[in-house]
């Protein structure tokens, strides 16, 4: 009973970090590839509109996933929570910090009553890095919990709260985060306008930010070998995570032959399938532990709250599905689906 | 500033700051609704003008206050991972509901904001009240959390470890129902104010003057209403506390020694280290009387208290003082607005002008009041289990959290505030 109440919320851990990385994810990335000087001044303005058009009724319940996974995690496993938010304070916080800029400022731009050109710029400029800023500091937490430099047992400073996500595997994650993200966003934007050259640009973007996935996908396993991370070993040893890992490999040639054609639904579909499968590999390779404390893994399974904690959180989650997903079915019907009428 | 301090500090500040585009998130979205529906059935444009007004309003406002909002959710576990440790998986049901909640608000917002002309009217009306619903109902279950902190209940304690948890007795606490109640009314009067305010202003300056009144008379009804609720409910409150948190309400009215016909205090310094009350006007007998309902009922001072376990009184019962002075003066006015608008049938010029001046004043009372309830509690985090010390994050450097969110939360309030104006000076 216990360990099917453990895998039940394992799911909804799962479901909600691929949901937040697909779909928070794109939102991130336009942040980001609106940061990057490519394109004149029209394409750049169009770029802006569609952006708002596309993001502006979702990014608060793309955001939201971040915290129903808070929320599963301080209650289902407290002991967890507690050890990342006390190791990662640093990149946390700085997570925190780009949370506030980017959907603050956001918004101020679509409702500024004198949107002067200075203003804009500033806006758009706050809204990229911050996108940027946080992603990065995602990914640099992610790395950072199965990499064995989390410790309870240090007494300085320097090794109790920075080392355990200071090093090139981080960064490294932190990086790929970044391109997967801006990745995101190009495909999902190439079914948000009808403007031809709209879609060509952001194609176009596309395969430019495909190719910063690969190559931050490489750096990745690289730093993780270079530090001596067991990434590589855990990784060949894992018939899950090969299997997802050939499967988002393979799925570049059909998302390549779907976005040649145009078909905004399916290169969707297929970019979101990608990722989750990276998503899957990961959650493979280190199954079923949540992090490394002091070189011990710690398992989801021996670290979760009482049966009575873990029942109520059930019932929420079960509940709060039956509001959520009606609702945002309702919010991408309506959104997502009318586009080629208006 | 130790680390202990400017974990509070960050923690109050983070709070201070989010309580009142909480506020604001939480109950203007019914302005909004109210306005729409007027539209909807009148089909008067200026309805509709209104509602587009407000709208834009609440969604710059409800952008700060999601945001400052995960911050709250994070910083419980960075600041207090002890606290978190202990509480989590007792109090995570409220905040799974809380996060439902605040995720259906986010779906409803959206629809709301970009839906005009894309679903039945009727169907986007609904949409607007859900986002008020939803996020008046996720204020409730947030104040729940709070209230287990002030009266906790629903686990035992076994050699160190929480064993037994019971998560519906924990979020059903015994001050829940007053402190929810207690602080969605505030919220509705703040706002209430703060929105008649404005309104009334434009109103004096003869701008758009039949938009702005209909506005003026819809925020003030929320307002009146909700402030003569609010001294019933606020007594309510007073009572439950008298019983459940003795040390609490012994600060608010700087009750040092216990007694029967205690008296009340108006305004007054209290002094911890003389243990008196100095400059205060006593009224014998009227805290026995408020407190139990009886001029010579007993009430706990802090006496009874050692002195490491005695919240700061000063700090308390100024902040208590100014919370239940706004309330008082805040019926007073919606009592006046009803007199004007049901009895003379009209409401004077004179009228504008105090409502321009008590905009401000609802959001004061929440700060206040918010400080009341929390400092009240100290030194505990949870009350008589758990010290803020004992819940404090081991991480040191504490200080530069506490200035990295205040310049933060300043430059964000700043902009938030300048955008407002812009948009009120545009719009309005």
């Amino acid at each position: 009973m216990y360990e099917i109440s453990v895998l039940i919320l394992l799911f909804f851990i799962a479901a909600s970090i691929v949901l937040y990385v697909v779909l928070g994810g794109a939102d991130y990335g336009a942040g980001i590839i609106e940061l990057l000087p490519i394109g004149n001044s029209e394409i750049r303005k169009k770029q802006r509109e569609i952006v708002n058009r596309a993001m502006g009724p979702v990014w608060e319940a793309n955001h939201m996933w971040l915290v129903i996974i808070v929320v599963i995690f301080f209650m289902g496993f407290p002991v967890v929570f507690q050890n990342i938010m006390v190791s990662l304070h640093i990149p946390m916080v700085a997570v925190l910090i780009g949370i506030v800029a980017r959907g603050s400022v956001f918004t101020f731009r679509h409702y500024e009553v004198e949107l002067t050109p200075a203003r804009e710029k500033n806006y758009t400029i706050t809204f990229g890095l911050s996108s940027l800023w946080t992603s990065f500091w995602l990914g640099v937490s992610a790395a950072s919990l199965f990499r064995g430099l989390i410790s309870n047992q240090s007494l300085d400073f320097y090794s109790l709260y920075v080392a355990p996500w200071w090093g090139l595997f981080p960064i490294s994650l932190g990086l790929f985060i970044t391109s997967i993200f801006s990745f995101l966003a190009s495909i999902f934007l190439v079914g948000e306008t009808d403007e031809v050259a709209m879609k060509k640009y952001f194609v176009n973007r596309a395969w430019k930010t495909n190719l910063f996935v690969i190559g931050t996908g490489a750096l990745v396993f690289l730093a993780a070998s270079f530090e001596g991370y067991e990434l590589v070993n855990r990784f060949f040893k894992n018939p899950m995570a090969i299997i997802a890992f050939l499967f988002a490999n393979l799925s570049f040639f059909l998302l390549w032959f779907k976005l040649k054609k145009r078909k905004a639904f399916y290169t969707r579909l297929i970019a979101a399938a990608q990722v989750s499968f990276i998503l899957v590999g990961w959650f493979a390779i280190h199954w079923p532990n949540a992090l490394k404390i002091d070189g011990i893994y710690v398992s989801f399974f021996n670290s979760a709250a009482p049966q009575p904690v873990l029942n109520q959180l059930i019932i929420a989650l079960l509940v709060g599905s039956c509001f959520i997903f009606p609702s945002l079915y309702f919010l991408i019907k309506t959104f997502k689906m009318k586009v080629k009428e208006s | 500033m130790t680390e202990l301090e400017a974990a509070r500090y960050s923690m109050a500040f983070s709070l201070g700051f989010h309580i009142i585009f909480a506020a604001i998130g939480m109950t203007m979205p019914f302005f909004m609704s109210i306005a729409h529906y007027k539209f909807l059935k009148t089909k008067n444009s200026q309805y509709l003008d209104l509602t587009k007004m407000w709208m834009k309003g609440v969604a710059v406002l409800f952008a700060v206050g999601a945001v400052s909002g995960t911050v709250l959710s994070f910083e419980l576990g960075l600041l207090w991972p002890g606290f978190m440790k202990y509480a989590g998986p007792i109090i995570g049901m409220p905040f799974s509901w809380e996060g439902t909640a605040f995720f259906l608000e986010a779906v409803a917002i959206g629809l709301f904001l970009y839906g005009w002309d894309r679903m039945h009217p009727w169907v986007h009306w609904g949409a607007g009240l859900v986002v008020g619903l939803s996020g008046f109902a996720s204020g409730i279950f947030v104040v729940a959390a709070n209230s287990w902190m002030n009266t906790p209940q629903g686990f035992e304690i076994v050699d160190g470890v929480i064993k037994s948890v019971d998560p519906i007795k924990a979020m059903f606490n015994p001050a829940w129902l007053h402190q929810s109640m207690h602080m969605q009314v505030a919220a509705l009067q703040a706002v209430g104010f703060g929105v008649a305010g404005i309104h009334a202003y434009f109103l004096l300056k003869r701008r758009k003057v039949e938009i702005n009144k209909k506005a003026f008379m819809i925020a003030m009804f929320i307002a009146a209403g909700s402030s003569l609720l609010q001294p019933l409910i606020g007594h309510f409150a007073a009572q439950r506390v008298a019983v459940l948190q003795p040390a609490k309400l012994a600060a608010f009215e700087g009750h040092y020694k216990t007694s029967t016909r205690a008296p009340l205090y108006i305004a007054g310094i209290p002094n911890d280290e003389k243990e008196i009350m100095e400059y205060g006007i006593p009224i014998p007998g009227a805290l026995s009387f408020l407190a139990f309902n009886d001029i010579d009922a007993e009430v706990i001072g802090l006496d009874q208290f050692p002195k490491d376990e005695r919240p700061p009184t000063a700090v308390v019962h100024i902040s208590f003082q100014i919370m239940v002075m706004i309330g008082s003066f805040l019926a007073l006015i919606g009592t006046m607005f009803f007199y004007f608008f049901f009895i003379k049938k009209t409401v004077p010029t004179v009228f504008y002008k105090i409502a321009v001046l008590c905009s401000p004043l609802g959001f004061i009372a929440i700060e206040a009041g918010w400080i009341t309830t929390e400092v009240g509690r100290q030194p505990w985090i949870i009350y008589e289990f758990m010290k803020v010390s004992e819940a404090l994050t081991p991480v040191a450097g504490m200080q530069y959290h506490f200035f990295l969110f205040l310049f933060l939360y300043l430059g964000l309030g700043l902009l938030t505030f300048k955008l407002l104006k812009r948009m009120v000076n545009h719009y309005v």
